[in-house]
């Protein structure tokens, strides 16, 4: 579904430019979940902003669903981001000044969808998160673990293609950790959703079905490759 | 998106940081208000003089008059006798429904005798009751008075203290105009000959007697005021031109004075352009206001632009495009700045209301009440002038916001 071939990526500052990506050719298949780790810094975090249509400034190729991603304009990103991916943060990005139910229908509005529509839809994806019945809560008087379920419920509202998760339990305790990675794995099961999540969490990392390593924006090892070069 | 839900979105943002958009809204309203006043009174006055100078001052009708103004100020020659009503009838009977010679009632200037002496005296006729003059002694009409005929008179008390010592002593007498002896009922105290607006003073005069009586409810034969009523859709100045020139050609007094077609019409067009020049000009003083409500909009909506960084990368990252975004914005903008326009407009019609009776009064004149008015066209103005001032300065902070990089904003 997803391929990325030599991918290079520069950060410019003043007049230095540093190389934060070499070289990066990888392909994830539709139903995955994946795991990118590796220490902060190691671009690990840029990788997944383009490989999630955030990031449009990179060489080298990216094929997605046979679209050349690398020839696409701004405009055309969004509404790739609207009809394919879902994103969950770290710190929840929620609009904290919103209900719930305002900030899960946010990508369905984008997407032309009426208000009819979008509350029955919103209902469905609360109750799949275990979070049926909050529609009209603040998120600022939620919890973090709960704040991260509703950013879940808004990242699969619109039926995204796969999910990308930047450090999805960085602020939550081991405990409430554990339970959006459960929500992960059921969705990654049940529904087939394909995930992609950047972790630093050893734990969290070694319940993906596939670990990929990045130090110094190098692919250092890949447990898919390993398994194929194991096969071979 | 829907654009009912970019609506929905914009007044929630609004509302979220209420007293910085209550200020905003204010300075638009300060400004739109300012601008609407001053059109409104300046409007007003125009309508004024024209609703009192000019040819459709009676509803439904056109009239002008055509005076004549004799050399000889003391002379008896009337301008207007019932022949020349006749010959302009005839001549120019299409466009002129009625010629009436104008009964005049202020200020007549005739012999009257009081007491024992006789000599040239001012008359006034009135046909109502009136309480703009002051009585000293006696009573004042009433409206029996007046139409039954009774012949009664009223004097100012400078004629009666010259002529009897004391207002007191002036009740009872009589006094003879015009062959008809009035007793006096009442004395009042003198007025002014002229209205604080330069017209005649018509209770200025010495004497106030019933019309009915004086004219002895006859229509006047001769004059020197010619009024003219003119068919619906004609140009009544034109006609009155003409009239007034065939006048001076075959007018019976002509070589004893001059007959003048006073054009209101023209000197309303001339003090109506003057008028508006000067409302011009005073409204882009106004308007200065306005452009810095207008810096102030665009003030607020950087702040908002950049407070609201998280929320803008949140919207791009689920799928807004950069118009999306923009156009959140800017109809954030234009909300503020139309709200601010329709307040702006009721207060601004609201203060010219309360400022043209003010206007009036400082002006002094009993006879001219100045109202605002306030047109449809003010209410465009004001709607129209504050979407533009949301357009033009929201458009910079909206493409700001809708051309943040959402790397940068999400990192």
């Amino acid at each position: 579904m997803i391929t990325l071939k030599n991918i290079n990526k520069y950060y410019h500052q003043g007049n230095q430019r540093f190389h934060v990506l070499h070289d990066i050719s990888i392909e994830i298949d539709r139903g995955e979940l994946v795991a990118i780790i590796g220490e902060s810094g190691s671009g690990k975090s840029t990788l997944i902003n383009i490989i999630g249509f955030l990031d449009d400034d990179f060489e080298g190729t990216y094929f997605y669903q046979d679209h050349p991603i690398h020839d696409y304009t701004r405009k055309q990103f969004s509404g790739l981001r609207n009809q394919n991916v879902g994103f969950v943060f770290q710190n929840f990005k929620l609009l904290r000044e919103s209900t719930v139910a305002d900030n899960v229908a946010l990508p369905l509005l984008y997407a032309g969808k009426s208000r009819k529509e979008i509350g029955a839809r919103v209902s469905e994806v609360l109750n799949q998160v275990g979070l049926a019945g909050y529609e009209q809560q603040l998120p600022k008087n939620m919890s973090g673990g709960q704040q991260q379920r509703v950013s879940i419920a808004r990242a699969i509202s619109t039926h995204p293609k796969f999910l990308i998760a930047d450090e999805p339990t960085g602020a939550l305790d081991s405990e409430t950790s554990q339970e959006i990675m459960n929500l992960f794995k059921s969705l990654n099961q049940n529904e087939g959703t394909t995930i992609i999540m950047v972790t630093h969490d050893p734990h969290v990392a070694e319940q993906c079905e596939r670990v990929i390593k990045i130090i110094d924006g190098r692919v250092i090892s890949d447990s898919k490759e390993g398994e194929k070069r194991a096969g071979n | 998106m829907q654009v009912i839900e970019l609506f929905k979105t914009a007044i929630q943002s609004l509302k979220a940081n209420k007293k910085r958009s209550f200020l905003t809204i204010i300075g638009i309203m300060i400004g739109i208000a300012a601008v609407i006043a001053i059109l409104g009174i300046g409007d007003g006055i125009t309508q004024t003089m024209y609703d009192k100078f000019g040819n459709n001052a009676k509803q439904g009708q056109q009239t002008t008059e055509i005076a004549f103004y004799p050399d000889n100020l003391t002379s008896s020659t009337y301008g207007f006798t019932q022949t020349e009503v006749d010959n302009i009838k005839t001549q120019f009977g299409g466009e002129i429904k009625r010629v009436q010679i104008e009964r005049e009632t202020d200020n007549l200037s005739t012999q009257a005798q009081i007491g024992d002496t006789t000599k040239r005296t001012n008359v006034s006729l009135l046909k109502k009751p009136t309480n703009k003059i002051s009585l000293i002694s006696g009573k004042n009409f009433t409206k029996n008075n007046l139409t039954a005929g009774q012949a009664s008179a009223l004097m100012s008390d400078k004629v009666a203290k010259k002529q009897y010592g004391t207002a007191q002593n002036a009740l009872g007498t009589t006094v003879t105009v015009n062959d008809v002896t009035y007793n006096i009922i009442g004395v009042y105290k003198a007025q002014g000959q002229y209205t604080g607006d330069g017209n005649q003073n018509p209770y200025g005069a010495d004497i106030l007697v019933p019309d009915s009586l004086y004219y002895h409810g006859e229509s006047a034969t001769q004059g020197n005021t010619l009024k003219l009523t003119l068919s619906q859709g004609v140009n009544a100045s034109h006609i009155s031109r003409k009239v007034a020139k065939y006048l001076k050609k075959n007018g019976p007094a002509r070589n004893q004075g001059s007959y003048e077609y006073i054009d209101m019409e023209k000197a309303l067009k001339q003090f109506s352009s003057e008028m508006s020049i000067i409302t011009t000009f005073i409204s882009f003083i106004a308007a200065i206001s306005l452009f810095i409500a207008g810096i102030g909009v665009m003030n607020m909506m950087y702040i908002s632009v950049s407070e609201r960084t998280q929320e803008i990368g949140i919207r791009l990252a689920v799928g807004a495009t950069p118009f999306n975004i923009m156009m959140q914005f800017l109809v954030e903008a234009v909300i503020l700045t139309v709200t601010g326009g329709l307040l702006g407009f009721i207060g601004g019609a609201g203060l010219a209301h309360l400022l043209a009776p003010l206007l009036s009064n400082a002006i002094g004149g009993a006879g001219i009440h100045i109202h605002a008015h306030i047109s449809m066209n003010a209410f465009l103005l004001a709607f129209g002038t504050s979407a533009a001032v949301g357009l033009i300065f929201g458009i910079l902070p909206a493409r700001q916001a809708a051309n943040k990089n959402l790397i940068d904003i999400l990192r």
